[in-house]
């Protein structure tokens, strides 16, 4: 589901590193528009026919036949108004914010330990990994066959260790089942934090550390104090990154419970979901994703002050 | 690497990331789109193309279709039908998908629940001249032709029939001295019999969505209820009951997170000494489990006799350009002696009265039982998947979301309404 396109062109503009003068030929320009065209085409289109499609009465005639009414802000006020939807969100942020908390700090304590040097450091870190390289069709279904309350294997070892008594079906119930995705989901998501802060970790140099040692400091200092603050910009991009991800994640969520039991895991994207594709009401699905895009866009910009902050400090 | 570069560094990185980051979030807005050419006439020959969502030609129910588009093909010189198999859950949104693209196959073979649907969206045409022209329709029992019915036109028609009935364990049973259940109040009685802390008494699926809600309807169209008003007395005895089931261990409260594959699996291993579900299931636990004493009973029934319809329609899409081979191909399909050979392969049901599928006593309860099948229509029809969602919803709130019976019906009855008001 996750696709992550690298452009040439939206990265860091089309400076060339040996560009000599300043008079530049408009034909370098030309080397861009395949990027450009591709991200038209790929990423604005859509979001632009999406956007669009939210403003009108679309059902399921319209989707095929076209000729959809355009009625404003209608949909959006009915969206606004909806129960359901305010749920969806609510479950949709607690969903995420816990699980980036978990990825985060399982992340970091795995990024410290790896940091260190030992035999087999870099099988053990290459191993970790295949838990964000796997399917997630893979993986949530490995979940699902676990937390089974029959023939699990979670529930049969918290059944040998005497917590729990007789089959608890985990996804059938509203508060296991929430925890059980959030679990699933930072899951896979620790690793890919466990590689980007172990990539900041490295960038700090052991002097910093030396020299913290003679101060005095102990290793629960030196982590708080030279760790942490010097981390802090790759901090950041991993728990955005974590955090956007996370919240557009449909794939675990949906194979695992489908939203439910109930709508106890109902996120947006699979609200989204059911509203155009269970229900047919594309109009509302739409209201839906366009509104889900305004909380990663705020922490985006959020992100890219502090980090504009940070660079001027 | 000093500390400055390495800061600047991490910030660059951190940049980069971040514009990667909405990048992929832009890029997940995206729909994928599919592209599949359709057939058209080729000098002498023919090319179809026929979507369904049986399964592969490497699965068994994939494997019946295949042959029997193949015996067709053998007795067509110059008809070639290329089948495509798409996910059940993925079907309906191809096609819609397909059909604002201009890419329709030439024949669709769809969920009977979903014609008035397609109907509604132009993606399949009105069959009614060709129906009548046909003349057969009268050997069809009334609520399956029923499904292919939108506003007075014939959209559809019916390619395998299915119904719901009860698949009993006679081992465990004979054990316990007991007969199937004739009436819901027995059906509990022998379920919480049945159940011994290891296995339980009775499965089912009652699974997210609007296939976990099959089993309560059969519940509450026994008591002579409405599935449209699911807040009614009926309601409440069907809920209450099935609450009361899983609560006290009769029926495990997994029946929430199974899926009609899981009970069977349930059933087969033992762990289920009954369970409603479908006649797809019949070859695969014969063949699966040849030690397993089971056979097959009607559903309990109380203020009524009914069952759930599962039933699949063939329809032609609005875009085809061989409507006439296409129509030439589902009536086929259709002959009483075409299905007598392909309906045993599928382990499905003859929607029409004149098939002969043999003697076979299983077989026999499942036809019995499907003259008492009840399908959406109307209004609900068109929101069937939507009204039988929240029906599941209702089992879930009250069966494992600590709801009571009287808020659970009440809200998803808000629900129905709601749906059923949003029908144009």
């Amino acid at each position: 589901m996750t696709t992550t396109v690298t452009e040439p062109g939206t990265a860091n503009g089309t400076t060339p590193v040996r560009a000599p003068q300043r008079a530049r030929h408009w034909g370098e320009h030309l080397f861009v528009v395949p990027a450009v065209v591709f991200v038209l085409a790929t990423v604005l289109y859509p979001l632009v026919f999406n956007v669009d499609l939210s403003f009108r009465d679309v059902g399921v005639a319209q989707i095929v036949t076209g000729g959809a009414e355009w009625v404003g802000w209608e949909n959006y006020a009915d969206q606004l108004g909806r129960d359901e939807f305010w749920h969806a969100l609510v479950i949709s942020l607690l969903y995420t914010g816990l699980a980036v908390v978990v990825a985060f700090a399982l992340g970091m304590a795995l990024a410290v330990y790896f940091n260190q040097r030992f035999p087999g450091r870099n099988v053990m870190r290459s191993l970790l990994l295949l838990a964000w390289i796997l399917p997630t069709v893979v993986s949530a279904n490995v979940w699902r066959w676990m937390l089974d309350g029959s023939y699990g294997l979670v529930n049969a070892l918290l059944e040998a260790v005497g917590l729990v008594d007789g089959d608890l079906f985990w996804l059938a119930r509203p508060v296991p089942a929430l925890f059980a995705v959030v679990i699933a989901t930072a899951w896979s998501f620790t690793p890919f934090i466990m590689i980007l802060l172990l990539a900041g970790l490295q960038g700090i140099p052991d002097t910093l550390y030396e020299a913290a040692k003679i101060d005095g400091a102990g290793a629960w200092r030196r982590f708080t104090s030279v760790t942490m603050p010097l981390l802090k910009p790759v901090n950041l991009t991993a728990l955005l990154l974590c955090f956007i991800s996370t919240f557009k994640t449909f794939d675990t969520v949906f194979l695992m419970t489908r939203g439910g039991p109930g709508e106890a895991t109902m996120i947006l994207p699979i609200y989204a979901y059911n509203e155009a594709f269970e229900f047919f009401r594309f109009d509302t699905g739409a209201v839906a994703t366009t509104l889900m895009l305004v909380v990663p866009l705020g922490l985006s910009v959020f992100y890219f002050r502090s980090l504009r902050r940070e660079e001027a400090a | 690497m000093g500390t400055t570069g390495g800061r600047s560094v991490a910030a660059w990185t951190a940049r980069a990331a971040g514009v990667l980051a909405a990048a992929a979030l832009l890029t997940a807005c995206g729909s994928g789109s599919d592209d599949e050419t359709s057939g058209d006439g080729d000098g002498g020959s023919t090319t179809l193309s026929l979507w369904h969502y049986y399964g592969t030609p490497d699965t068994p129910t994939g494997a019946a279709l295949q042959g029997l588009l193949d015996r067709y093909e053998e007795e067509h010189d110059g008809v070639t039908i290329e089948a495509r198999h798409i996910p059940f859950g993925d079907f309906t949104r191809t096609l819609l998908q397909s059909a604002a693209g201009g890419d329709l196959p030439d024949i669709a073979l769809i969920n009977g629940f979903t014609t008035q649907a397609l109907a509604d969206a132009g993606v399949i045409q009105d069959l009614s001249d060709r129906v009548e022209e046909w003349g057969e329709s009268d050997a069809y029992f009334e609520t399956g032709w029923e499904t292919t019915q939108v506003d007075g036109a014939t959209y559809a028609i019916p390619h395998v029939a299915d119904a719901y009935a009860v698949y009993y364990n006679e081992t465990m049973l004979a054990e316990a001295g007991l007969e199937p259940p004739a009436t819901w109040a027995e059906m509990q009685e022998h379920a919480t019999a049945l159940s011994d802390g290891e296995r339980y008494g009775l499965a089912f699926s009652g699974i997210e969505g609007d296939e976990g809600a099959t089993a309560l309807v059969i519940r509450l169209l026994a008591a002579g209820g409405d599935p449209a008003e699911i807040d009614s007395e009926a309601g409440v005895t069907a809920l209450t009951q099935f609450a009361d089931m899983i609560a006290g261990g009769a029926v495990s409260t997994g029946v929430l997170t199974w899926n009609e594959e899981d009970v069977k699996n349930q059933f087969a291993n033992g762990q289920a000494a009954m369970m409603i579900n479908s006649a797809t299931y019949l070859s695969v636990l014969t063949e699966e489990n040849p030690e397993l004493q089971w056979n097959v009973a009607l559903l309990p029934t109380d203020a009524q006799a009914s069952t759930f319809l599962s039933q699949e329609n063939l329809a032609i899409s609005t875009s085809t350009e061989n409507a006439d081979a296409a129509w030439d191909v589902i009536a086929w399909m259709q002959r009483p002696e075409v299905l007598a050979e392909y309906l045993p392969e599928r382990n499905k049901l003859a929607a029409r009265d004149d098939v002969d599928t043999g003697d076979d006593p299983v077989r026999a309860i499942f036809a019995e039982q499907l003259q008492q099948a009840w399908a959406p229509e109307g209004d609900l029809a068109a929101a069937s998947s939507e009204v039988l969602t929240r029906i599941q919803g209702a089992l879930q709130a009250a069966a494992g979301g600590g709801a009571s019976v009287e808020d659970a019906l009440a809200e998803a009855q808000g629900q129905i309404d709601e749906a059923l008001a949003n029908v144009e």
